[in-house]
Parts: C-alpha cells; structure tokens; sequence
C-alpha cells in the first residue's frame, strides 16, 4: 500500500484517465478513422477503377495498334495488287499498241507499196506512151525519106503494135 | 521532483493533479487536430490529413501484414495508442512546460508544477495498460468465442503441461499490466528527471542534445506502446494461438 501510495495511485485518478482515454478512443474512431476509412476505401476504388481502366485502354490500344496493322497490311496488298494488274494492263495496252502501230504500218506499208506500184504502173503507161510518140516521130523522121506514106504507115503501125506489145508484157 | 502528481486542487473530492491538466491539453490537441484532419476531407490529402493518413496508414499496412484481415479493428485502437502517448509526451517537451508554478494552500514557498507530463503519472500508464489488455482480452472472446478464449488459460490436454502452459499465460497477462504501465511511466518519469537535472545545471547549451534525446524517447515509447499492443491483440485473435 505504501508503494502505491509512493507512485500516486489513486482510484479516481485511474478511472478519470481510463474513461479519459476511452472517450478519445470513441472521438477518434468517429470522427477521424470513420470518415478516413471512407476516403481510404473510395481512393482504394478510384485507384482500382484507374488501373481496370488503364488495363482496358491498353486493350484497346493493342486491339487499335492490330487493326492499323492489319489494315495497312491489307492496304499495302491490295497496292501491290493494283499496281500488278495495273503493270499487267500496262504490259497488255503496250503490246497491243505495238500491235496496232505494227498493223497499221504495215497497212500503210501496203496501201504505199500499192500506191507506189499505181503510180510506177501510169509512169510506165505514160512513159510507153512518150517512148510511142518519140518512136513515132523518130521513125517518122527515119522513115520519111526512105519509104513512101503508105509504106510509112504500115511499118509505124506495126512497129507501134510490137511497141505496145512489149509495154503491156 | 516526486514520484507522483502534484494535486493542485480538488473538486467535490476528486483531485486535480498537474497530470490531470496535461491530459486535458492532449485531449484539446487530439481533437484539435481530429478537426484539422477531417476539415477539409478529400481524396487528394493535404496538410494535417496528409500527416495523419501517413500515421494511419504505416499502422494499418503494419497490422494487415501481422494480423491479416483482422487488422479492420486492430488498427484504430493501435492508432489511437499511439497518438494520444506521443501527443502527450510531445506536449511535455514544450521549453517552460515545467517552469510555470502554480500555488496551493497545501504546496511548499515554491509553489508546484501546473503541468507535467501526463504520461509521467502512474495512473495514466497503468490505465493504458488496462485498455490495451482488457481490449484484448474482448476481442479475444469476440473472435474466437469463450471456450477458444478460456481454452488458452486453463487445458487439460496433455495434462499437465498444457494446464501449466495455461498457469503461465494467465501470469503473463498479469505481468503485462506491470510492463506496459512501468515502461511508459519510468522512461518519462525518468526524461522529466533527467532535463530537469539538466536545467538546473546549465539552462543554455546542455539540455539542447537532452531535447533531442527526449523527443526520441517521447516518439519510440510511443511506438513500443502501440506495436505490443498490435502484437498482443494479433496473438488474442488468433485462433491457432
């Protein structure tokens, strides 16, 4: 007794700071951990929300990264593609117009030839034709002196008709 | 410097101790900053919430590490432990907290102390230390049922060591009252004395590493009060105990 009567023990003294504490206990747990444990919770939440969030744009941003991917890869064949069948047409339309100026030039060649053989043909006829009146007048000239104008006449008739016998061979 | 509080006056019986005040003060600081703290509640924490949540926080990831999903009602009383010993011995360390006198009809020419800390007073201590064990205790036989409560005192399985076992553990129980109590008064008790030595030698330069020195004490006693506290209500909550 004398010990506890050293240290100040007294049963008022302990039940007012044990009562004392207990109230603080109750303030504390009210007033600061309850609305605290609250905002621990929502923050807990938040912080949960963002990282599902987080995860989901992620998601998305691989599904987004995947389908560039895919769509730039199905852009970049059917370029390819295009620009095959555009070379193969290309290749097509070049060998068809090589065709077609070789046609027609040959068509032109042709129709030139023809033309060329018209016209070597009229040269010719025309040229037969002076070949006979120069003959004509040669022979006349030639003949003039030598045979009378009936004899003239039969020679020339006959030398005019072997003449053309000759041009039309 | 004695042992036990000065009563500076009694009301209806009741004394009122330099020990008495003190607590007063820590209470009006505790709710003070239970104010500050849930002033302005928001999830983006700032000032006094920001330093009580880091408090709450340390104590509650502590107690979920020890005690599971027990920590839920582990904590707050851990927290509440701790913050009313350290705001108790930090209002203690205020220069000139001793130094104002206060004169009764019983006190000497000198007058008494009108404050002194709070913890320094056996009656707190030992009132702590009953909290802290008794609540233990409760929640003991709130979470593992009466028979699972008395099961760790008294046992006759493997008669007779368990019912030894049981004998110790109920002493232990006893001895904690002493331990908790003894530890906080006598290391305040025992700081008081010290920075009161320490003045009274040199009031300038000296007792600065003494400040220091108390301000730790304050904050590891308080911490050793809370943590044994942790410990004790793991162990009364758990089954397997």
């Amino acid at each position: 007794m004398e010990i506890i009567q050293k240290f100040g023990l007294e049963t008022k003294l302990f039940l007012f700071q044990l009562v004392n504490f207990l109230i603080i206990v109750f303030i504390l747990k009210k007033f600061l951990f309850a609305p605290l444990r609250k905002v621990f919770d929502e923050r807990k939440r938040k912080i949960e929300q963002s990282l599902l969030d987080a995860e989901n744009a992620k998601i998305a941003l691989d599904n987004a990264s995947q389908e560039k991917r895919k769509i730039l890869s199905e852009a970049k064949l059917n370029a390819e593609k295009l620009a095959s069948s555009v070379k193969i047409t290309i290749e097509e339309e070049k060998q068809k117009a090589t065709l077609e100026a070789k046609q027609q030039f040959q068509t032109i060649l042709d129709e030139a030839k023809r033309q060329a053989s018209l016209e070597f043909d009229n040269i010719s006829k025309q040229l037969g034709k002076m070949s006979i009146n120069l003959s004509e007048k040669v022979l006349a000239k030639v003949l003039s002196d030598l045979f009378n104008e009936e004899e003239k006449q039969k020679l020339m008739s006959r030398a005019l008709e072997k003449i053309d016998e000759k041009i039309t061979i | 410097m004695q042992i036990s509080p000065d009563v500076l006056f009694s009301i209806a019986s009741f004394s009122i101790t330099n020990t008495t005040i003190t607590t007063l003060i820590t209470d009006i600081v505790i709710i003070v900053i239970v104010i500050l703290a849930t002033k302005k509640i928001s999830l983006k924490p700032k000032g006094t919430q920001n330093v009580v949540e880091t408090v709450i926080d340390y104590f509650k990831e502590t107690a979920e590490s020890i005690a599971g999903s027990r920590a839920s009602f582990i904590y707050p009383w851990v927290v509440s432990f701790f913050l009313f010993i350290l705001i108790s011995n930090l209002v203690a360390q205020i220069p000139g907290f001793e130094s104002i006198r206060f004169h009764s009809l019983s006190s000497g020419e000198y007058g008494v102390p009108l404050l002194r800390a709070a913890t320094s007073d056996l009656n707190l201590t030992l009132a702590l230390a009953v909290a802290s064990v008794v609540t233990a205790h409760f929640l003991s036989i709130k979470h593992t049922g009466i028979k699972g409560y008395l099961i760790r005192f008294l046992s006759l399985k493997m008669f007779p060591i368990l019912l030894f076992v049981g004998i110790l553990e109920f002493v232990n129980e006893l001895a904690k009252f002493i331990s908790f109590s003894f530890r906080l008064f006598g290391n305040i008790f025992a700081g008081e004395k010290v920075m009161a030595t320490m003045y009274g030698m040199c009031p300038f330069v000296l007792p600065l590493p003494f400040i220091a020195l108390e301000l730790m004490v304050a904050l590891i006693q308080a911490i050793v009060f809370a943590m044994l506290t942790m410990t004790f209500m793991h162990i009364m909550t758990d089954k397997s105990h």
